[in-house]
């Protein structure tokens, strides 16, 4: 059995009366690339803050490589590189140089070769004041802090937001060097599904603070798929499908649904109700996430 | 169970270190700004000596720039500090009250070494200009029987007296910074908004003294002015604390024919004084742990 990173169980969480996580069981095995999809609001952030125990969840609990985050707080941050969604340059009046410098006094673990390293790549100037960088250069450095201490956990909330094409190339390139290099677990949240497409070995759902689906790349191509259907006249769907971009001919014979669902049990289903299934495709990985959430709002 | 080595804590001492060095760098503009500012002043003070003007005497103790910059010290520590909710600070693997209390102890230091060389310069002035380093000197002590309201003092009633200044009261600048520092470290901590409360709090104060005073209820009026010189001027009072009463016990009188010297309503105690240390800073050090509550790990 996989060993896991993170696992919550019966994460809730509310601000206001306002639900922000309700009962999130999320499993994120070690060593994948854990990806968070939903809305904004969806939970992501708070789930982040709360595996950082930066925030205290109303009841179930999470646990990271095996530690309670509530129990272990400090021990858990120890093993964790983090990059918030807002950027807070917090000493502004430090140059970036100086500022990697205190973060490294935090970690014993930190490799001052590798942050050189990625301060080259990322093309940050160390001489400049964090209070003048720019979002993409503050980002920047963010990410050189969370992965230089060779953390086996990343958090990246919304890594690339701010960043201009050409940077968000380099970052996700870094991030894959990064896999290669360290053995790590990283769970990015984010709004750019196809930009983390190329390393996503998981994915998880969130809308509305509800984990609406999780599970690997493997089984999102198997249980998503588009089915090209021939419908008899008065066809009725059949109850309990879960159906996303259901588009039909004007003639109502011909239509084109996707479809959550383990595909022989969906295609049984759509046989017995009288439609003609004539091909399931699988999608691909952006739209297939895209259906999860969607399918939720269906269902 | 996990197979990923875990990441070490960084040491506590390591930690004080840091903030030590981070909290120096951020306050070095106002302190060269403070030590320009001395270097004008040596300089007229030289040139006053220079022009047969008399001696600076060295009292620390009369001087209430210590116990100034203990309560604003902690504005130093905390301003580039989010200190409530998500900042940078609370991300890193040290448990959060032992982060807030190292670098509160980080910017005591800082306090304390500026404090000494307050008073070794203090002590450069009084020896470069000749000035009395001894604390020897002859004082005018009032009756017990003095009356501040009573407009002129008749000169027969004051006995002169060779007074030494107890050596131990030297300490009263170090003390006087620690324990407003503390006072105010817990008042910058504890709350969210402390500049609110603290102009809240005297608000309430001038507001209920002025409503007593309006309402001519002398009762109230007597029993809160009172109160607040008490807290001010009394035995174990605010003034004992920052000046060992050094302050409130002088006064100025004037003599039936009109001549005005300054004078002692009576002699600072030095037990007074170690009582009033231990009452303040304990009530400093009971509102710190408190306000440290608030910044607790979230178990």
């Amino acid at each position: 059995m996989t060993a896991l990173a993170v696992q919550t169980t019966n994460l809730s969480k509310s601000y206001d009366n306002q639900s922000a996580l309700d009962r999130v069981d999320l499993r994120v095995p070690e060593g994948s690339v854990y990806v968070m999809v939903g809305a904004n609001g969806a939970g992501k952030s708070t789930t982040f803050k709360i595996l950082m125990n930066l925030e205290r969840p109303d009841s179930g609990n999470a646990s990271v490589f095996g530690l309670d985050t509530g129990a272990n707080g400090p021990e858990v941050r120890a093993h964790i590189g983090y990059v918030p969604e807002h950027y807070d340059a917090g000493y502004r009046w430090m140059t970036s140089a100086r500022l990697l410098q205190h973060a490294e006094a935090f970690y014993p673990s930190w490799d001052s070769a590798y942050a050189d390293r990625l301060v080259k790549s990322l093309d940050i100037r160390m001489d400049r004041k964090t209070g003048g960088l720019s979002k993409g250069e503050g980002r920047r450095l963010q990410l050189v802090m969370a992965m230089s201490h060779r953390p086996p956990l990343l958090l990246l909330d919304e890594p690339t937001e701010g960043l201009d094409p050409v940077a968000r190339r380099q970052l996700l390139t870094l991030i894959a060097e990064h896999l290669a290099d360290s053995p790590t677990t990283i769970v990015i949240a984010t709004h750019h599904i196809h930009e983390v497409e190329s390393l996503a070995d998981h994915i998880a759902a969130l809308n509305g603070g509800r984990l609406v689906a999780q599970m690997s790349r493997d089984e999102l191509q198997k249980n998503v798929r588009r089915y090209e259907l021939e419908l008899p006249e008065n066809w009725k769907a059949p109850a309990g499908l879960v159906a996303t971009q259901t588009r039909t001919s004007p003639d109502g014979r011909d239509a084109q649904w996707t479809i959550i669902g383990d595909e022989r049990d969906v295609a049984e289903r759509l046989t017995s109700s009288g439609a003609n299934v004539r091909e399931a495709q699988p999608l691909a990985f952006e739209e297939a996430a895209l259906a999860l959430l969607s399918g939720e709002r269906a269902q | 169970m996990t197979t990923t080595p875990l990441h070490h804590l960084p040491r506590l001492s390591q930690v004080v270190r840091e903030q030590l060095r981070v909290t120096a760098l951020s306050i070095r503009l106002p302190a060269i700004a403070l030590a320009a500012i001395a270097a004008v002043v040596t300089m007229l003070v030289i040139a006053d000596f220079l022009r047969g003007r008399g001696g600076v005497e060295f009292a620390p103790e009369l001087s209430l720039i210590p116990a100034f910059a203990g309560a604003l010290m902690p504005i130093a520590v905390w301003l580039n500090e989010q200190r409530f909710g998500a900042g940078f600070m609370w991300t890193l693997p040290v448990d959060r009250t032992r982060h807030a209390l190292a670098k509160v102890l980080a910017g005591w230091i800082i306090l304390i070494v500026a404090v000494t060389g307050f008073v070794i310069w203090l002590l450069i002035l009084a020896l470069i200009t000749k000035g009395n380093i001894t604390g020897d000197e002859i004082i005018r002590l009032l009756p017990a029987s003095y009356d501040p309201n009573v407009s002129a003092v008749d000169p027969s009633t004051l006995r002169t007296i060779r007074w030494s200044f107890p050596p131990v009261l030297r300490l009263v600048p170090f003390f006087a910074a620690t324990g407003a520092y503390i006072l105010a470290s817990a008042i910058a901590l504890g709350f969210r908004h402390p500049f609110r409360w603290i102009i809240g709090t005297v608000a309430a104060v001038y507001l209920t003294a002025a409503i007593g005073q309006g309402i001519a209820d002398d009762q109230f009026w007597a029993l809160s002015g009172k109160l607040i010189r008490t807290l001010q001027e009394g035995r174990y009072g605010l003034d004992t604390l920052l000046s060992a009463r050094a302050e409130s016990l002088r006064t100025v009188v004037t003599f039936s024919n009109g001549q005005r010297i300054t004078a002692w309503r009576g002699l600072p105690v030095v037990t007074d004084w170690i009582i009033a240390v231990l009452l303040w800073t304990g009530l400093g050090i009971g509102g710190l742990s408190a306000a440290l509550m608030r910044h607790r790990e979230n178990r």
